[in-house]
């Protein structure tokens, strides 16, 4: 019982010191304050209620990551959102309708499919390794490369930059 | 960095921070932790025993000398007591359920409550942990086969128990398992207990050596009585019918102090006659 204590301790420690990570990636899924507010709290109550299952407490951070992910992505797919029709067609528009116009970075990014996005996130706002990123989705880490590879092409045609790849 | 990712990022992390994150994140850290005690208590009450759909008979029979004659009223004080420990429900999409176990006080006999008290816990712990297996396992093969994992019936369990028999002598209680998937199937778990020697009582030791010639006398008689006056139906000798009793044959002691033989559902007759139980009065 007392490595699960020490568990829920990590694991409560690393909750409370990053937070606000927490908070921006979900907001970045579900584009809600309290939409994203939400998903934190399901995030930390899940993660904490299962703390067994964080076996080695060097990982808590791709861990909780995993979960946050998940629940952000369910969120989105469960409809708890209404969107207004003209808003989704408008956030689901690819953006080769319109050729002429040159996308912000931080906007194509919206635009990538959802696995892509996940990945891009991941690795450039939260500065995770790619084998971390493997752990947090799931996928294999040659996957992970491919979906950041595509990413970034979609991205530099995108912005027609040429230097996304960073 | 390139520039574009710079700018990329510091939008990202414009993203305004609410006041009330922090309350949010610390009410969750509470419900967190709330709800890890709340599994753990579950996963360690599960512990040992128990095989799937069953309802168990925990007999805590305190020894039979029936003095059960006691039928007049016991003195509160000087009877062991069967309370309710814990009670719980689990409410999800696997499963749904409803446990109240039971907990022997008061018999003044700490040992003996703490053995048959961590045997409860022990067998219903692992009961229901194999429950959980079961509804895992039937859950992923029913999605591995096309089904919708929402479309799922959950399985359903109940643990309930049941005191047979209480006096200054002997405690006997049932504690019931019935799990529920396409059908119930109730499983039962006996104990027996003398509280005056702080053991389990056996057969052999309330009826005497000669117990089994007895027991098989008095059920063979039930047995032809109830199929002639109320048509019941058991199975024959070569559909695997009673064959005697043996030496784990389960019982509980009714409220007499007599020991009240069981066999479960399908042991001696068709599903539909249920549970068949014999009383064999004391010699």
């Amino acid at each position: 019982m007392s490595s699960a204590l020490d568990r829920r301790a990590v694991l409560t420690e690393y909750i409370l010191s990053h937070q606000a990570d927490f908070y921006r990636l979900a907001y970045s899924y579900v584009k809600d304050r309290d939409a994203a507010l939400d998903v934190v709290q399901e995030s930390i109550v899940k993660a904490l209620s299962k703390a067994d299952s964080l076996r080695e407490p060097a990982y808590v951070k791709t861990w909780f990551y995993r979960i946050l992910v998940n629940e952000s992505i369910t969120w989105f797919r469960q409809g708890k959102r209404l969107v207004p029709l003209e808003d989704q067609l408008e956030q689901e528009a690819a953006p080769e309708c319109d050729p002429g116009a040159r996308l912000d970075l931080y906007d194509a990014i919206e635009k990538l499919s959802e696995k892509e996005r996940t990945v891009i996130r991941l690795r450039f706002f939260e500065d995770l390794k790619l084998e971390e990123i493997a752990r947090v989705t799931g996928a294999n880490l040659n996957t992970v490369k491919s979906r950041l590879y595509k990413g970034l092409k979609h991205l530099k045609e995108w912005t027609e930059e040429d230097d996304i790849d960073a | 960095m390139h520039e574009h990712w710079k700018e990329a990022k510091e939008r990202y992390e414009a993203i305004e921070i609410p006041e009330d994150l922090s309350f949010a994140t610390e009410s969750a850290v509470r419900r967190g932790n709330r709800r890890y005690l709340r599994r753990w208590t579950l996963r360690r009450g599960w512990g040992a025993g128990l095989a799937a759909c069953a309802c168990f008979c925990l007999l805590v029979n305190g020894s039979p000398a029936f003095a059960s004659a006691v039928s007049s009223l016991p003195v509160l004080g000087d009877l062991a007591r069967i309370v309710t420990v814990e009670q719980y429900q689990i409410n999800d999409r696997e499963h749904l359920i409803d446990v109240r176990l039971p907990a022997l006080t008061d018999t003044g006999n700490t040992d003996l409550e703490q053995r048959i008290n961590t045997e409860i816990r022990t067998r219903i712990d692992q009961v229901l942990e194999e429950a959980e297996e079961r509804a895992r396992e039937a859950r992923d093969a029913f999605v591995d086969t096309g089904g919708r994992a929402e479309d799922f019936t959950p399985i359903i369990i109940d643990v309930d128990y049941e005191v047979k028999c209480s006096n200054q002598q002997y405690l006997s209680f049932v504690i019931y398992k019935t799990e529920t998937l396409a059908s119930a199937y109730t499983e039962i778990y006996t104990y027996n207990l003398d509280l005056t020697t702080g053991t389990e009582l056996t057969l052999p030791g309330l009826l005497g050596p000669d117990w089994k010639e007895r027991c098989d006398q008095v059920i063979r008689d039930e047995m032809a009585r109830r199929t002639a006056e109320e048509d019941a139906v058991y199975f024959t000798q070569d559909q695997g019918g009673f064959s005697g009793v043996t030496d784990d044959q389960a019982f509980y002691l009714d409220a007499d102090g007599n020991p009240v033989l069981f066999f479960e559902k399908y042991e001696i007759a068709p599903g539909y006659m249920g549970i068949q139980s014999f009383s064999v009065p004391l010699p």
